[in-house]
């Protein structure tokens, strides 16, 4: 004789099974994205500059850094990124503001420099990572039709700690913060800068 | 002791009852009518025009605060592309105009051909790489590339062409111009101008003077135009001017400086971004971040300004060319058409900025 359960015990067994998929499947994804070769990093596409990368990270100072596409870059004297443009000029008639509030973007001439007139001159800008907070001014700035576009943001994976849940990710409007695999790149090198 | 009525009116004298009675409500009176003006805020009277009389070889410099007459004004009278049935579904890249008038557009990897009117005429397909285009005065059709200059008839045919540069690595060219029997070709790679004859043999360059030796490009285009009198233009993006050369590379002058708040300089980092001449020898240039147009004395005095509301803001480039009747051609990339403006009544006044 075939005993048949009730409805209680189906319910029960029911929850049970479901208990163990739910926990099986969290650990397994846990388990996968611990050994996965991502990291987190802002989609230049997406992002807006829009000052979150500055707050919202964990650190102090934030993780995410501009950096400048020398490829791109136009070695501008009259750079929109460096100057404030819009900013009392000085007797020759250049900008004495500067876009960057802390000072992180630096220049140097390319080449001899002619003194006499700065405008003869190249200029090659460098991002100082010690100062830089990711405020993405100078990205913003940048941006064509003003600019050339050279400048973006960028997670640092030297300073990226990695957390489980990224807080500029959690905060970012534009969905900029993705992940990115890395082929081939074991994840401990990560934390060392070895991936770049 | 006599008791005191509390009923009774004390006697104050003239100062305390000022105090007392007057002041309050006067001061709260003042204070009001006072607030009203600030948010008001009265404004002065406007400064009256001042016209400052042009001056053979260079006018004189208004002072700060002086209100400058545009000699010129410019009236939108067509549009050739945008919505309609002949818009560029995918690019323009440069505007023409022949000797009849009729309008060449390159887009679409297309040389395309209008009326004056706008009514297309004929198209056919420019070289792989076509840059910009210009139109000789025997109606020659001239498109350059990568590294290389096609020729074609007015009605299509391909007449020829040259290839010059490192062909493994060919040369940005942006921009074409004709003098015939010279053609001058913008390498924007080598950031000079290119004066090659007819057979594609290069005679000189131009732009090869001063301490840098080249043009400076921090954008990477180089624009150039040539009159009928063979007096060369070109754009100096970083330094913000208009330079003249005449065809053997001897220079004759330049114009223009960075500036954001007078409308005769050049704004952000690297304008004006393109130029073109008129047939009455008057420069016609045009600006990316303040997408705009303006015509210019040779001697950089400012006659007109097109402004910002008939160009798309995101504009890096805004090809010109200028008709035998001194109508502009604007033609703008991002929303793919090209504007005519003809030239119009005296322009209204400018404030020289303090």
């Amino acid at each position: 004789m075939i005993e048949r359960s009730t409805r209680r015990q189906f319910l029960d067994r029911s929850c049970r099974l479901l208990g163990f998929v739910t926990i099986g499947g969290t650990a397994g994804l846990l388990a996968r994205r611990a050994g996965a070769n991502s990291v987190y990093q802002v989609d230049p596409n997406k992002c807006t500059s829009c000052d979150l990368c500055r707050t919202s990270c964990v650190l102090s100072l934030s993780a995410v850094k501009a950096v400048n596409d020398f490829a791109k870059c136009g070695y501008c004297m009259l750079c929109p990124a460096y100057m404030d443009v819009t900013s009392m000029p000085d007797e020759r008639g250049i900008p004495t503001g500067r876009v960057c509030p802390q000072d992180a973007l630096k220049r140097r001439v390319v080449g001899v420099e002619d003194k006499d007139d700065p405008n003869n001159n190249y200029y090659e800008y460098a991002i100082d990572e010690a100062r830089c907070d990711g405020c993405g001014k100078c990205v913003k700035a940048c941006l064509p039709p003003a600019g050339n576009g050279s400048l973006r943001l960028e997670i640092r994976y030297d300073r990226c700690v990695e957390c489980n849940e990224c807080a500029i990710q959690l905060a970012c409007p534009d969905r900029a913060i993705i992940r990115l695999d890395l082929p081939g790149v074991a994840p401990e090198s990560h934390h060392l800068g070895l991936s770049q | 002791m006599e008791p005191t009525n509390p009923y009774e009116t004390p006697q104050l004298s003239l100062r305390e009852r000022f105090f007392k009675s007057w002041f309050p409500p006067a001061a709260v009176v003042g204070g009001v009518v006072t607030l009203v003006a600030a948010a008001l805020r009265v404004r002065p009277e406007p400064r009256a025009q001042v016209a400052v009389p042009a001056a053979p070889g260079g006018a004189p410099a208004p002072p700060p605060g002086a209100e400058v007459p545009l000699e010129r004004t410019y009236t939108l009278v067509a549009t050739i592309g945008g919505q309609a049935l002949s818009a560029f579904r995918e690019s323009l890249l440069d505007v023409a105009v022949d000797s009849s008038d009729q309008v060449l557009a390159l887009g679409d990897g297309h040389v395309r051909v209008f009326t004056a009117g706008g009514e297309p005429v004929r198209q056919w397909r420019a070289g792989d790489g076509a840059e910009c285009l210009t139109v000789g005065p025997d109606g020659r059709v001239y498109v350059g590339g990568a590294g290389r200059v096609d020729v074609f008839e007015s009605g299509g045919r391909p007449a020829g062409g040259f290839a010059f540069g490192d062909s493994a690595k060919p040369p940005s060219v942006s921009a074409i111009a004709v003098h015939e029997p010279d053609i001058l070709v913008a390498d924007a790679t080598a950031r000079i101008i290119r004066r090659f004859d007819a057979a594609g043999r290069q005679r000189n360059l131009i732009g090869d003077q001063g301490k840098t030796k080249t043009f400076m490009l921090p954008n990477g285009r180089l624009d150039v135009d040539v009159d009928a009198a063979g007096v060369v233009r070109a754009t100096d993006t970083g330094r913000h001017q208009v330079t003249s050369w005449a065809l053997d590379g001897t220079p004759i002058a330049r114009f223009g400086k960075f500036g954001m708040q007078d409308p005769a300089d050049f704004v952000g980092c690297c304008n004006p971004i393109n130029v073109a001449a008129t047939p009455d020898g008057k420069v016609v240039t045009s600006e990316k971040m303040v997408a705009r147009v303006k015509v210019f004395e040779p001697d950089g005095r400012l006659l007109a300004v097109i402004g910002t509301e008939h160009f798309d803001p995101m504009c890096t480039q805004i090809h010109l060319a200028v008709d035998s009747k001194g109508r502009i051609l604007a033609a703008d990339p991002v929303r793919r058409r090209i504007q005519v403006f003809t030239p119009g009544a005296p322009g209204r006044p400018r404030e020289v900025p303090s």
